[in-house]
């Protein structure tokens, strides 16, 4: 029994999965390839963070 | 009793999938606890395309299909509901989520398979929509919070629906329904902290509903207060967000005990060990509870026993810790360091801040309610605290110029940020999108459905609402601000200038307050609603 859907019940028919045709190399190289490109960047470098010296600025906001 | 089948479409498809999606998690266990016969196709996590999707549709004889989420879901859900008509002629689609709720009778146009959508908040509408399937009846019409279709072809939207108050009524989300095992935890990795990089089993849970800023690219869903009804000289109704100066919301939020219950159960059920908190902005509601709640569910959660080992004994997270880290979100001026530390304390270890820049002058339009300083300040708090604090930043923004570049260079240096902006990004349900309307649609040739295909991750550019860069400066600036590389900057900015006429020492900026815009923005949506 498949389990891409899940519920409360059975269905009356079986999901069939896709024969999935394995990626290539290529196609596999490209994806991940991909995802290292894409998306937002932001941390700190905590090696580089000058502590403290705004912490006792009380400027409320605007 | 109704058959439903919940499609959850793909989302960020150039990414792995990584949350369940807690509304129609939420929406499912509802329809079960109301007895019910659900299945959820969750073609996010799978990814298996047409082919798999026509087993699904032949499953059964679905009563109901039912699909939704955020604006830039938008492609796969068009390809989903096409197939579903196609295969289950008889089903009735029901839509919700962002995608619809921004943009109602749009939205309506460009799906013709819809039967009926659900504006905002599902919670009662959903079940209400179930009950009347039951009694074989269709009348959506008289079910506060749908938009559908009238007899002559046009479309109809119900009352508002109001907001659920009692959150705790509600069951917990159906986890089990969804790939937990084959894709959800394998992907639990959050590469914001330490303990979030070394998460195996995460679940994300949502305690809260609403933000009390007024933050002019934000969307709320309309399940925050932010949504309103008007009618229009057709007498027409239409649904509203955010407009300069007319703000609305609802702050609301679960009570600890059920949070801190939830996490427990979640824990116990699946050994879980990282939660991330989809709050909107969790410092809204440690405020507005009087500073209460977010104490309150940090007691709770070392009472039972959910605090990670690792903060209980004073030694480094690693691998063997147990317990539950936790991640949310944060703002600069609602935060304060004694909350923070009681956060890390019960097991928090980052907090996503909006900053978005530290130029002032840019700050003050964009409806955040902080400033360059309140951000250095929360920053320090935060890691002082021991938590990591994500500085989020963007460009783009109206008035953004180079001042504001620079500030934001020297910002980043002093705190060792390391960030690549997001791009200002008008998704629709945002003030800025009702107030750039006709801007944005005349970078996509008046076509409002391929602005929404175009939307992604706000890491693309899509379209641009800066009063002085265009799509290629914002591109070119981001790159240069990254390496930090002043020289050119500096001479673009000499070249930007010259072709402005603007001269050295003037202000960098050809801004002017966009409020103008907005009557002819309004005019163009009731032609476009009417027409
Ligand atoms: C988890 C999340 C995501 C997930 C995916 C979410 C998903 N699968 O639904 C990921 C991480 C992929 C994501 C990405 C982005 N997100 Co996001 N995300 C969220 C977050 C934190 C939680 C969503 C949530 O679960 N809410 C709680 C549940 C209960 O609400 P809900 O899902 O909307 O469901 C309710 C109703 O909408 C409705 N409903 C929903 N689905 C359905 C289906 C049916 C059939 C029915 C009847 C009703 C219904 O009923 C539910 C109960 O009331 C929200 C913030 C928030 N707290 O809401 C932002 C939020 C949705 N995201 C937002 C944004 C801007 C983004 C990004 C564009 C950010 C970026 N800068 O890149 C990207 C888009 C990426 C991409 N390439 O597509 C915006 C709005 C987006 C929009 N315009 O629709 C939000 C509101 C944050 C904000 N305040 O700015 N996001
Ligand atoms: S603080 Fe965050 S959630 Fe609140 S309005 Fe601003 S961006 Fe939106």
């Amino acid at each position: 029994m498949s389990t891409l859907m899940k519920g409360n019940f059975t269905p009356a028919h079986n999901v069939e999965d896709a024969p999935q045709q394995a990626d290539t190399l290529e196609q596999r190289f490209e994806k991940e390839a991909l995802k290292k490109l894409g998306g937002s960047i932001a941390f700190v470098s905590k090696k580089k963070v000058l502590w403290g010296d705004e912490a006792d600025n009380k400027d409320e906001p605007e | 009793m109704a058959k439903i089948l919940f499609v959850n479409p793909v989302v960020r498809e150039e990414d792995d999938p990584r949350h369940v999606p807690y509304g129609i998690a939420l929406l499912a266990a509802i329809a079960i606890r109301d007895g019910h016969l659900v299945q959820v196709y969750d073609e996010n996590a799978w990814r298996k395309g047409a082919q798999v999707l026509h087993s699904v549709f032949n499953a059964d004889r679905w009563d109901v299909i039912a699909i939704g989420g955020i604006t830039t879901a938008y492609a796969s859900i068009k390809a989903i509901v096409q197939q579903a008509r196609q295969e289950c002629p008889n089903a009735t689609i029901v839509l919700g989520g962002g995608v619809l709720t921004s943009l109602p009778r749009e939205m309506m146009g460009f799906l013709p398979e819809v039967d009926v959508g659900v504006i905002g908040e599902g919670f009662i509408t959903f079940p209400e929509i179930l009950s009347m399937i039951d009694a074989d009846a269709r009348d959506w019409a008289s079910i506060d919070g749908t938009i559908s279709r009238t007899a002559d072809g046009g479309l109809f939207i119900s009352g508002q629906r109001a907001l659920l108050q009692d959150l705790d009524s509600l069951p917990y989300p159906a986890w089990d329904l969804f790939p937990l095992e084959e894709v959800y935890f394998p992907n639990s990795q959050v590469l914001f902290s330490e303990e979030g990089m070394l998460a195996r089993r995460r679940l994300d849970i949502n305690m809260s509903y609403g933000c009390s800023l007024v933050c002019k690219y934000c969307y709320h869903l309309g399940i925050a207060g932010d949504m309103r009804y008007e009618t229009d000289e057709n007498q027409e109704t239409q649904v509203a967000f955010d407009q300069p100066k007319n703000y609305t919301r609802s702050i609301r939020y679960h009570s600890p005990e059920y949070v801190v219950g939830l996490v427990k159960y979640a824990r116990e059920k699946y050994n879980i060990d990282f939660v991330v908190f989809l709050d909107e902005n969790l410092m809204t509601m440690d405020q507005y509870s009087k500073r209460t709640w977010m104490s309150e569910i940090c007691r709770l959660w070392v009472a039972a026993g959910l605090q990670p080992t690792c903060i209980r004994d004073g030694v480094e997270h690693d691998e063997h810790c147990t317990g539950v880290h936790w991640s949310g979100t944060s703002h600069a001026t609602l935060c304060n360091p004694e909350i923070l530390k009681i956060m890390r304390n019960a097991g928090c270890s980052h907090l996503v801040y909006g900053y978005e820049s530290f130029a002032r002058h840019v700050m003050k339009t964009i409806g955040k309610g902080a400033t360059p300083q309140t951000n250095m300040r929360s920053f320090f708090w935060t890691l002082e605290a021991g938590i990591r604090p994500i500085p989020n930043q963007i460009i783009g923004f109206p008035n953004e110029d180079f001042a504001a570049i620079y500030d934001n260079m020297e910002a980043w240096k002093k705190l060792g940020i390391v960030v690549k902006p997001f791009f200002a990004t008008p998704y629709p349900g945002s003030e800025w999108f009702t107030v750039y309307r006709n801007r944005i649609l005349e970078q996509y040739d008046g076509d409002l459905e391929s602005y929404l295909l175009d939307l992604g991750d706000a890491t693309r550019i899509t379209a641009v609402i800066s009063h002085n860069f265009n799509a290629v400066e914002l591109l070119g600036l981001r790159e240069l601000m990254l390496n930090f590389d002043y020289k050119r900057i500096r001479a673009y900015e000499q070249y930007w200038r010259k072709n402005h006429g603007i001269q050295p020492g003037e202000p960098s900026t050809l801004y002017r307050d966009p409020v103008q815009e907005v009557a002819v923005t309004r005019i163009t949506q009731q032609k476009l609603a009417t027409g």
